[in-house]
């Protein structure tokens, strides 16, 4: 089995209690965990908040592409304010904008349309994953796919 | 011309209404040309909705009577019907908004405006909306009214 050829962090909005909120971090689950689990981590956006130092670090090591649930960009600013790279910020709601049939209800459980939603905004990531790949992921970031 | 702009802070939100139009309880503006008038969604009103995702104005020629369905708006938060606050016939829609909804929140008393309308008789209609002081006071107590529930 091949090495990543570079890992890329995935930063979703921490919004809890708001269905875009949630699509977003959906999404992020259905990249890291499924669709490409060996190129991709996730950070958690509170422990960016919270000043976490192997956060912070991985942030400032890898290319990030942030998930944001509003237009605040709570994601998207915090990753810069930690001195990481936006390679990609993807807005929630744009992605709705192009599926207008995926109206996403629920909050702790999205409902049907948000699900296929999150899909949609995680093949849109992928993408970008695959075209950022490169030759080597980071040791300390390796087989660890939560951050 | 720049508009001039009375606002309040309500908790973190700082809400901003335009002294130069008029208004309705609803939050809607109406600035007045001749016997054309342009409408669009006050600041409270887009912050409280939230961003939008699409809004769909009534087409050009459709006439309109104060209280009829003018526009529906779907935001991240709500659906919501918006309602014209004159009586004539819709002269143009904002033809940004197609592409760029968002527009109504990141500038909702200029290029976010949602239609211009042909009004029949703008002085009747002008009596029944809201001076700029009167729509701020009664969006400031509305605000601070929101910021109560839990």
């Amino acid at each position: 089995m091949s090495e990543p050829t570079q890992c890329v962090l995935i930063v979703p909005c921490s919004g809890i209690g708001k269905p875009f909120g949630t699509v977003s971090r959906e999404a992020a689950y259905e990249v890291v965990e499924d669709l490409r689990p060996n190129q991709t981590h996730l950070v958690a956006l509170s422990r960016l908040v919270m000043g976490d130092v192997e956060a912070r670090t991985a942030v400032a090591t890898c290319p990030a592409i942030t998930l944001d649930g509003c237009k605040l960009a709570c994601a998207t600013k915090m990753v810069r304010e930690c001195g990481g790279s936006v390679m990609r910020g993807f807005a929630v709601l744009d992605v709705y904008r192009r599926h207008r049939d995926l109206k996403p209800h629920g909050i702790a459980r999205l409902n049907d349309g948000g699900l296929k939603l999150a899909h949609a905004l995680a093949t849109e990531v992928t993408a970008v994953v695959d075209s950022l790949v490169a030759p080597s992921c980071p040791a300390e970031i390796k087989g660890n796919s939560h951050v | 011309m720049m508009s001039i702009f009375i606002e309040t802070t309500v908790d973190k939100f700082t809400f901003k209404v335009a002294t130069d139009r008029a208004y309705t309880p609803e939050g809607l503006w109406v600035s007045a040309t001749g016997n054309q008038v342009r409408v669009g969604l006050t600041d409270y009103l887009q912050q409280r909705s939230g961003d939008v995702a699409f809004v769909e104005v009534k087409p050009e020629g459709t006439a309109v009577a104060a209280g009829d369905e003018l526009a529906t708006l779907e935001t991240i938060k709500v659906n919501t019907s918006l309602v014209s606050p004159v009586s004539g016939r819709v002269a143009q829609v904002n033809p940004a908004l197609e592409d760029t909804p968002e527009l109504i929140n990141s500038d909702p008393y200029g290029e976010g405006w949602l239609a211009v309308i042909s009004v029949a008789d703008w002085a009747a209609d002008q009596a029944r909306l809201l001076t700029a002081e009167q729509y701020f006071k009664q969006m400031k107590q509305q605000a601070e009214e929101d910021t109560k529930k839990p």
